[in-house]
């Protein structure tokens, strides 16, 4: 499992809330966290007010699929008309909730080559979010993963027997254990040798960042169909086929270094359900 | 989208006769009441008063289905203007019709669920439940153990009442009250795991569980005055103007998917969705039904349902069950699906599957 510090700030920020909230208002917020329900019934209170504002606060920093490879901003009134922010998220685990725009910092998918499956896919009106401005390494320098990786800095590797890699530790804890593959996997089988800011295939195609599926499919034919015919993965936008559709990569959800250990990494519940009255706990449920 | 939506006349024959007539006397009374009381007359946010801001007219307005034109653009301007005084912020209540030849289904794949719970909530912000007494969420997540279908011989002969060293008595053919056998127990489904548990536990599996919208609906048919009916794309939906709050169609649910508004809603006016429909997500007043409408004032104009959209894993599929080259068609015709509650005979149009 890789870690980052930047996974530990949704519920600092939370922490941060609730304290406000109960230091202005003097709450005894039932279970404690209850911050979403508790303040905005009408109320005159000044206590009460305080606490109204500090809870308000909309949860800004967001994850999609994967905490941290995921990130999102929520920006106000992207969606005038109605006053919609692009997205809304959840103020205890800064999930994201609801989208005002589906296709805010979307781009083009890109050229989707045919392959042999009968619904072809339907990428007339595909976008995607970018994958390349999530990478930690990739924002580094000015020219990418190749700001180290131009042959001088990092020498090219010679071949594509695996070794032990001192560098990338928060990427691959352990890189003669990587956890794709069981074993039978290298790096080099996905990135480039000579130009690592892009992947590869086996057939020694170049690859955007922003494209995975494009590598992913090479090797999980079954899987790469029904993510072309819409039934693995996501897409979000219009139903009607032929609309126009917001994909997900494989990578916004698979974390290629891991996905043994995790298929999809575990995320955090969002808040159960109101027992029923009279019920004060879900013990004999 | 929305221009490419052809206008049609919502179909109106489920709701022609049946006015709800043993109602009639019951409502002329309390229509003298609310004249009586100047207070309901003028709309007034806020005010001690719950139902303060629901006019006379409001109250007395009749089925929208049957409604001529001219009544249907007064009534939601009508609900505009109360909802945005209400709210504090311009809200629309559309009454975009619904699109022709598309039957709307839903597809929700349970092998990828991880019962994170974020449909619940994406529901929650875009049809504008009540947040806090009473709490209302129209999607229910069922955590089920794996592979616990007790046939197993240890659950066979475990069970009330216990023998004891006196003997055994009472009846008992394996399982009890607590632990049924060849079913699903209610000890061994879980509602309310907690906020933040980290999903998935591979242990479990996951169900999300919301309005099925049958084919053969039994809510519909117990409704005395036709206020929930199944709108031409095959979508159940609700009048909240001509609900009278009797339930019928709660109790009548195989899948405990209505909920009702025991309180006033409370819905904070910053999260409050202003766009809005009239059949869908506009503010519900006290001693209504509710539930879930396949977002129809999204999917209506061509958008997915917000529960799809918050979805982080993709488990949930929706389209036109008449385009064989639709999401929900392709599932149904590759994958292995099931319907909830086949044995019910109510035909959902929301389809579980696996793969
Ligand atoms: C700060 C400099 C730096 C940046 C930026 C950087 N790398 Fe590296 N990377 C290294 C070093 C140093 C090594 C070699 C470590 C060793 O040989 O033990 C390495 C090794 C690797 C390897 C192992 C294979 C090899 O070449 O030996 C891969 C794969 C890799 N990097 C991928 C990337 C990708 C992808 C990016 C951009 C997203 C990136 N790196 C950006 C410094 C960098
Ligand atoms: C299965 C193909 C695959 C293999 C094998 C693989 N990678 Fe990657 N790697 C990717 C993909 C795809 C991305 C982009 C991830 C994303 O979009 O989140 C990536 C991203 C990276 C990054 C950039 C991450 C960041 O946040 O900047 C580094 C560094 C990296 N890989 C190093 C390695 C190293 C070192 C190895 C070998 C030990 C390796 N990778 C093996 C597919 C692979
Ligand atoms: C070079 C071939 C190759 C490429 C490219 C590749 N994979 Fe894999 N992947 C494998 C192999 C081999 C396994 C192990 C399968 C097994 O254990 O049964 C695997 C396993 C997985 C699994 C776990 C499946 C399971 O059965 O547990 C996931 C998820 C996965 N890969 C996703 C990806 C994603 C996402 C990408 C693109 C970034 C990718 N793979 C690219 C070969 C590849
Ligand atoms: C929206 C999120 C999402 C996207 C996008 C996505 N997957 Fe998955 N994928 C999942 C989930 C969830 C599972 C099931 C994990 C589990 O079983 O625990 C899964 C399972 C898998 C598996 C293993 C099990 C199987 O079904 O065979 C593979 C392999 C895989 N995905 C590859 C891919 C590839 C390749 C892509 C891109 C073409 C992709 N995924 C895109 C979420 C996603």
């Amino acid at each position: 499992m890789l870690t980052t510090n930047s996974k530990n700030i949704p519920s600092i920020i939370i922490v941060v809330i609730a304290l406000g909230a109960i230091l202005a208002g003097g709450f005894a917020l039932v279970g404690g966290f209850d911050i979403k329900n508790a303040n905005h019934r009408q109320n005159n209170s000044a206590a009460n007010e305080g606490a109204k504002t500090k809870a308000v606060q909309p949860v800004t920093e967001c994850y999609e699929s994967r905490e941290t490879y995921g990130a999102v901003t929520r920006i106000e009134n992207v969606v005038p008309q109605y006053g919609y922010p692009n997205i809304k998220c959840s103020k205890t685990t800064a999930g994201v909730l609801w989208y005002g725009d589906p296709f805010d910092g979307t781009i083009p998918m890109g050229t989707m080559p045919e392959i042999n499956d009968s619904t072809h896919g339907d990428f007339t009106n595909a976008v995607v979010r970018p994958r390349e401005p999530h990478l930690t390494y990739f924002n580094m320098g000015p020219n990418g993963c190749v700001t180290c990786h131009d042959g001088k800095t990092v020498p090219f590797p010679k071949d594509k027997k695996p070794r032990l890699i001192t560098m990338h530790t928060d990427i691959v804890a352990d890189s003669t254990q990587l956890k794709h593959g069981r074993g039978a996997m290298w790096c080099l089988d996905c990135h480039s040798a000579t130009n690592r800011n892009k992947l590869v295939d086996r057939q020694g195609n170049e690859i955007s960042f922003n494209q995975p599926q494009r590598l992913c499919g090479t090797c999980h034919g079954n899987v790469y169909i029904d993510w072309r015919a819409g039934i693995h993965g996501k897409r979000i936008g219009t139903w009607a086929v032929g609309g126009k559709k917001r994909w997900w990569v494989c990578t916004e959800c698979h974390n290629p270094h891991t996905v043994q250990v995790n298929r999809f990494d575990q995320i955090k519940a969002e808040s159960p359900p109101p027992l029923p009255r009279g019920m004060t706990s879900a013990n004999y449920e | 989208m929305s221009e490419e939506i052809i206008k049609t006349n919502i179909e109106a024959d489920g709701v022609k006769q049946g006015r709800r007539d043993f109602l009639k006397n019951v409502g002329i009374a309390s229509a003298a009441a609310l004249v009586a009381s100047p207070a309901s007359v003028e709309a007034s946010a806020g005010s001690a008063n719950p139902d303060a801001g629901i006019t006379v007219a409001e109250s007395l307005q009749g089925h929208f289905v049957l409604m001529s034109d001219q009544e249907k653009k007064t009534a939601i301007e009508r609900l505009e203007k109360r909802y945005t005084a209400q709210y504090g912020k311009k809200t629309t209540v559309s009454d975009v019709p619904a699109p022709k030849g598309v039957l709307f289904g839903y597809a929700l794949n349970i092998s990828k669920c991880i019962g994170c719970r974020r449909c619940v909530h994406a529901c929650v912000q875009e049809n504008n439940q009540s947040r806090d007494n009473p709490e209302i969420q129209w999607i229910q997540v069922m955590k089920i153990p794996k592979g616990n279908f007790s046939f197993a011989a240890d659950k066979l002969d475990t069970g009330y009442p216990k023998s004891s060293k006196l003997g055994d008595y009472g009846v008992q053919v394996g399982g009890n009250a607590y632990t049924a056998v060849g079913g699903l127990s209610p000890e061994e489904v879980q509602n309310y795991y907690p906020q933040d548990e980290a999903v998935p536990d591979k242990n479990y599996f996951y169900v999300p569980v919301q309005c099925q919208q049958c084919e053969k609906p039994p809510c519909v048919k117990a409704c005395p005055v036709r206020a929930t009916f199944r709108d031409p794309n095959g979508v159940v939906v609700i009048d909240y103007n001509w609900c009278i709050g009797c339930r019928m169609c709660q109790l009548a649910c195989p899948y405990g998917a209505r909920r009702f508004n025991w309180g006033e809603p409370n819905i904070p006016p910053e999260e409050m969705n202003p766009k809005t429909h009239y059949f869908g997500n506009r503010p519900r007043m006290r001693g209504v039904m509710e539930k879930c409408t396949f977002c129809l004032q999204r999917t209506r104009e061509g958008r997915n349902p917000a529960c799809l959209e918050a979805c982080p894993v993709g488990a949930r599929k929706f389209g036109n069950l008449l385009d064989p080259t639709s999401d929900v068609r392709k599932i149904i015709a590759t994958k292995k699906v099931f319907r909830f509650k086949e044995e019910m005979s109510t035909y959902p149009k929301f389809f579980y599957f696996i793969g």
